[in-house]
């Protein structure tokens, strides 16, 4: 995987770090991932599990926009059994395929990936004792509550993270023919995508208010 | 040796593509080839067709950049036609107050005017007229007006307020309510700079050469030719450079956007000592503040006796505002109170900064499962767009070794901005006015529920300005009120950095408005500066339309024009009858 490629290559993390300091965050993310790697639990599990850090950021999409139970994504790559908690029986970012959108070289978002990830176990420990992937909807919610709390230094990661599902959902960022037929986050939203006869129906044909002025421009 | 033309414009936006096209006008006028002005592009050239009505990463990358700073979040455009490409085509004259603006954060110099004696909206009003001839404004009808933009006027309605129809550089005949501006429009429809400005600029003579980013500039000892700037060859697909040129110029006029001039000026601060204490200060997001209302679709029909709603994706981006929190708000003084409240429509990305709306309040707000309720009823909202009167309250800390302001995620759309944005008290007094005045809009008569922008508690704005603003003295601005940056001759900003308040409107009329008469001062002197000087009785012109290669209508085939002719006659005759 792209993020399990950016953590092993340290020539990446330099350069990640160097981009980091740019916007004044070195400082905090440098805090934050001696603090995290102490985390015995998700580095017992990311032993185990070369697909670990995946499953963990498709269950942080999942609190973000969640969604149904499903075992592949609209783009078929596989869902971890344990990321979706299905509270929602209508599509969600995951099944929107947020996790190849944040992958995805054009994001970046693999830059900050590792300090997001592991500022997301420090609170998951927190919040639930145990590994963000293991907790349940009230637990990861909790662990997302206090990461994106406004004092978290490292709120500016978060707020990258936050938009990955949305970009995959609400923009469908990862399918091509940027229809509601074959993007479930337009077809939820009720927007059909692209149209390029645009609409007939498009206005109520009326007058519909008072104007203060003659010409749209006050002078 | 260095490339040497006469005239370096460095960005093809609105100052660009202006700068451009009356530069080439006076070159044909005195008899010289255009050619020896050349505008620069840091992104690719596109026509219609290049662009699509899509959000996918791919094409994002392609158009757009976030630049995410500390404190605030701006959306700006690449390719040729800059802002154009991408902006709404809301085209309206900045209301008289703005430009009388004395308000200004804790620091910003005396009690003053802000904006230039010279410049009011009495003195902007002929290039006003101009820009808008150029760029085909037009005023929708209401059978034009999108739902979204009636629904907002006939709420505001209802509550006893007026709602303006808002002037759209939109191409009624060419245009299919498709919604799928912010991404460029594929039927030439938006009447962007390269449908007129810059097409007739470049078919009088004049150089367009994409993918060249400006780097920095130094001052040359070989007059008439005054800088040697230096240019990175961008590669459309990295966003890397591939190679370094430098070329000498006469005169240099940036116009690569708010986001880019000042960090270009602070790059070369070494080799242009003189330049103003002010460059890099003062850059706003044009009072920016967004927010949205979910409506019920029952209240909809009860309340307002509208056949529901649903349509947040149909018709035009941005069709009615209102001013009545503008006007009628003590005018005589300047405490940086007013606000004007417009309907639009952003993207379906702008979903992410607003909270749910649903009870329980507080957080989750724009996250989790109240929030996924409120996007699977996303067809039933509109969005707003405040824009405040505030301080422009950003500055870069510095430039990034390369480039604009920003430095590269990847080489995709986002970039960390080398910029931080802390609001001033007024700034963030005067959003908490706008949340409350868009709140009670909302919740009448149970019509709808007010989502606040609660994603950030900066700012979101897609409008960056200044960075060089215009003053009449390097204390209290980098560039002159002709645009001229103090302490240099030659070298001129024309664009949205030179923009010293925010407006009230859209910005992009007033920043065409200002580059005009910018353009027209520099021509007056351009003798003085080793350019063709102007003979007895040249005058300005309109910039031809251009429209170039488009996707036609899908199942909406033009009839050919000897059938339009007859059917409008048996129309007229219809008409007659009647």
């Amino acid at each position: 995987m792209y993020i399990e490629r950016v953590r092993s290559e340290e020539a990446t993390r330099r350069e990640f770090l160097a981009r980091a300091l740019a916007t004044g965050l070195a400082a905090t993310v440098a805090g934050a991932l001696p603090t995290a790697r102490a985390l015995v639990a998700p580095e017992a599990a990311r032993a185990q599990d070369p697909g670990f850090d995946a499953a963990t950021l498709q269950a942080f999409y999942d609190t973000i926009i969640p969604g149904r139970k499903v075992t592949t994504t609209s783009l078929g790559a596989p869902v971890h059994p344990k990321a979706i908690l299905g509270v929602d029986d209508r599509p969600g970012a995951v099944e929107a395929d947020a996790l190849a959108l944040g992958n995805h070289p054009l994001i970046g978002f693999a830059y900050l990936a590792p300090a997001f990830l592991a500022d997301l176990e420090l609170r998951a420990a927190a919040a639930g004792g145990s590994d963000f992937l293991s907790l349940d909807w009230d637990g990861r919610e909790a662990a997302c509550r206090s990461g994106f709390a406004f004092d978290n230094p490292l709120r500016l990661t978060w707020e990258a993270a936050g938009a990955v599902p949305f970009v995959a959902f609400c923009a469908a960022g990862m399918i091509p023919e940027q229809t509601a037929e074959k993007a479930v986050g337009y077809r939820v939203m009720g927007l059909p995508g692209r149209v390029s006869a645009g609409y007939a129906d498009a206005s109520y044909r009326r007058r519909l208010s008072r104007e203060r002025t003659k010409t749209g421009n006050l002078p | 040796m260095s490339e040497r033309v006469d005239v370096l414009i460095a960005g093809s936006g609105f100052g660009g593509a202006i700068a451009a096209y009356r530069l080439s006008e006076l070159y044909r006028a005195a008899d010289q080839d255009p050619k020896a002005v050349l505008v620069l592009e840091r992104g690719p050239r596109m026509q219609h067709t290049d662009f699509a009505q899509s959000m996918h990463v791919e094409h994002l990358s392609k158009v757009y950049e976030l630049v995410q700073g500390q404190g605030a979040q701006f959306v700006t455009a690449t390719g040729v036609g800059g802002g154009s490409n991408l902006y709404l085509a809301a085209s309206l004259r900045a209301p008289r107050e703005t430009f009388e603006r004395r308000d200004r954060k804790p620091g910003d110099g005396p009690d003053r005017r802000i904006w230039p004696a010279a410049i009011s909206r009495q003195t902007l009003d002929p290039y006003y007229a101009r820009v808008e001839a150029a760029l085909r404004v037009q005023r929708p009808t209401w059978s034009q007006v999108s739902r979204s933009g009636g629904l907002f006027a006939a709420t505001l309605d209802a509550q006893g307020h007026t709602c303006d129809r808002v002037p759209l550089a939109i191409s009624a005949k060419r245009c299919v309510d498709a919604k799928w501006c912010h991404t460029g429009c594929i039927h030439g429809a938006k009447n962007t700079v390269n449908t007129n400005y810059l097409a007739s600029a470049e078919a009088a003579g004049v150089r367009v050469r994409p993918l060249r980013r400006v780097e920095s500039v130094r001052q040359s000892s070989a007059r008439p030719y005054r800088y040697i700037v230096t240019v990175s060859v961008m590669d459309p697909v990295s966003k890397q450079a591939t190679g370094s040129e430098e070329i000498e110029c006469k005169a240099l006029i940036l116009a690569t956007g708010a986001m880019n001039d000042a960090p270009i000026l602070l790059r070369s601060r070494n080799d242009l000592p003189a330049l103003s204490e002010q460059v890099g200060r003062h850059l706003g997001g044009n009072g920016d503040h967004v927010a949205a209302i979910e409506y019920d679709p029952k209240r909809v029909r009860d309340v307002l006796g509208l056949p529901g709603y649903g349509a947040f994706h149909k018709g035009k981006p941005i069709t009615t505002m209102t001013y009545d929190f503008w006007v009628g708000r003590r005018s005589n003084r300047y405490d940086g109170t007013r606000f004007t409240l417009q309907e639009i429509f952003l993207s379906s990305l702008t979903n992410f900064l607003y909270d749910d709306g649903r009870a329980p309040s507080g957080e989750p707000s724009f996250w989790g499962r109240q929030k996924k309720d409120a996007i699977a009823n996303w067809s039933n909202r509109i969005e707003l767009l405040a824009m405040v009167e505030d301080t422009m309250d950003g500055t870069f800390l510095s430039a990034s070794p390369t480039g604009g302001g920003a430095v590269p995620l990847g080489s995709g759309p986002v970039s960390f901005g080398t910029f931080s944005y802390a609001q001033s008290d007024q700034s963030i007094k005067v959003r908490e006015a706008a949340d409350r005045a868009m709140a009670r809009i909302a919740s009448h008569r149970g019509l709808g529920r007010f989502m606040k922008l609660t994603e950030t508690r900066g700012i979101y704005a897609a409008h960056p300005l200044g960075g060089l603003r215009m003053a009449e003295s390097p204390e209290l601005g980098a560039a002159s009120p002709e645009g001229r940056i103090h302490g240099y001759e030659g070298l001129f900003a024309f664009g949205s950095s030179i923009i010293p308040t925010s407006l009230g409107v859209n910005p992009s009329l007033t920043i065409a408005a200002v580059a005009e008469r910018c353009a027209e001062q520099l021509i007056a002197s351009a003798g003085d500066l080793g350019l063709p000087t102007a003979p007895a009785g040249f005058r300005h012109g309109v910039p031809r339309e251009i429209i170039g290669e488009r996707v036609e209508t899908p199942g909406r085939p033009r009839p050919p024009r000897r059938r339009r002719r007859r059917r409008r006659r048996r129309t007229g005759r219809r008409s007659r009858t009647a």
